[in-house]
């Protein structure tokens, strides 16, 4: 079950960490980070938004501006993912075209993973 | 954003972009022929990381006006910037671990001298990833130091002149160094010149490699390519090149 389904977008958590929603997105950008929330990573049972791995979500003339970041510079998923980001928005009807920034301020930390994505991480048997 | 990059800051910076791209090449052949698995195993992840620095710093570049194409591969061998001890292959393990020590070391203090906001976080992330490379890179150069100290001693010669020349001449101080009066960096060529030495003269303390084997004042200002960092008109070999391109596997592709 992805994070967005279990909860309401504006009570998703990021700890002290200035990413991820703020409780101010239009409906439009909530149904962007709903549909990001169903993105998988590649090489781990989470979803991009459970990974803490889209930092930012903003909607201007039906154009899609995501922040991504990666735990892994060298990630040979990252055009795939991209990929992924791109197929996924553009079948929004509001979504005409999708701008991903890559971007590494903060710094991707594992403490940015709240409680339930450690436990799904933990059952997988991957550890943190 | 990159639009307030001078020159002297775009070539810097395509100077460590492309040491890291050679470098890892390097490392790929090497990664399959070290001597213990640990190396290998080593050497590959690496190899990756360097490949995504490198994905980076090439896109700070395309946003400051390179060509993508260009950066990626389409350019002469003679316009790669790269630290000159990587222009050949390795011979041997002794001397493969001390160029990728010395242009890892080199290549990680010019970023890490970089003020300019284009790099907060992505400088830090750089950084996590070299505490590993260069503790790795140090304790094996350490062993080698131990076990072939000659060998250790002639190749740290060769390397050091080149990671000088990529760290910029003695001369650029902190009233003369164009990136520290520009704010790009905000540490002179001088200062981090002093640091690099500094660290080998710890490394090699309990040795036999005599550091001072070094020309510890090269390169001579007047006879520094600026734009390639280095001394001379060397560079790869077009082979190198077109590995770094893909050239063969799309010809097989095609065919």
């Amino acid at each position: 079950m992805s994070k967005s389904s279990k909860s309401e977008i504006d009570e998703m958590g990021f700890g002290p960490f200035d990413i991820g929603p703020d409780g101010t997105e239009t409906d439009l950008e909530r149904a962007v980070w709903a549909n990001l929330d169903e993105i998988p990573d590649p090489h781990i049972p989470l979803s991009l938004v459970e990974m803490a791995m889209i930092y930012d979500v903003t909607v201007e003339d039906s154009v899609a501006n995501i922040d991504l970041s990666f735990p892994c510079m060298g990630c040979p998923a990252y055009e795939f993912i991209h990929d992924d980001i791109r197929g996924c928005l553009r079948t929004m009807s509001c979504i005409d075209d999708v701008e991903i920034n890559v971007v590494w301020d903060p710094v991707w930390s594992k403490d940015m993973l709240d409680a339930e994505a450690r436990e799904k991480l933990q059952e997988s048997g991957i550890a943190l | 954003m990159t639009d307030d990059w001078n020159d002297d800051a775009i070539e810097y910076v395509q100077a460590i972009a492309d040491t890291k791209l050679i470098l890892s090449h390097r490392y790929s052949e090497w990664m399959l022929s070290g001597p213990a698995l640990e190396d290998d195993i080593a050497g590959a992840s690496a190899a990756q990381d360097e490949i995504g620095h490198v994905r980076q710093l090439f896109e700070k570049l395309s946003d400051s006006g390179r060509d993508p194409e260009w950066l990626q591969g389409d350019r002469d061998p003679e316009e790669f910037s790269n630290a000159a001890c990587l222009d050949d292959t390795s011979d041997t393990w002794t001397e493969f671990v001390t160029v990728a020590g010395v242009t890892e070391r080199a290549a990680w203090y010019l970023i890490d001298s970089i003020a300019h906001e284009d790099f907060d976080g992505l400088g830090q992330r750089i950084g996590q990833d070299e505490y590993f490379h260069l503790e790795h890179l140090d304790a094996r150069l350490s062993h080698q130091a131990e076990e072939n100290p000659e060998a250790v001693e002639e190749a740290f010669a060769a390397a050091a002149a080149a990671a000088l020349a990529l760290i910029g001449p003695a001369t650029f101080d902190a009233d003369t160094d164009p990136l520290v009066q520009s704010g790009f960096t905000d540490r002179s060529a001088a200062d981090v010149r002093e640091g690099f030495k500094r660290h080998y003269e710890t490394l090699f303390e309990e040795t036999d490699v005599d550091p001072s084997a070094v020309d510890w004042d090269a390169p001579d200002e007047a006879s520094w390519n600026e734009t390639r960092r280095r001394i001379g008109d060397g560079h790869v070999d077009p082979d190198v090149v077109d590995a770094l391109g893909g050239v063969k596997n799309a010809e097989y592709a095609r065919a």
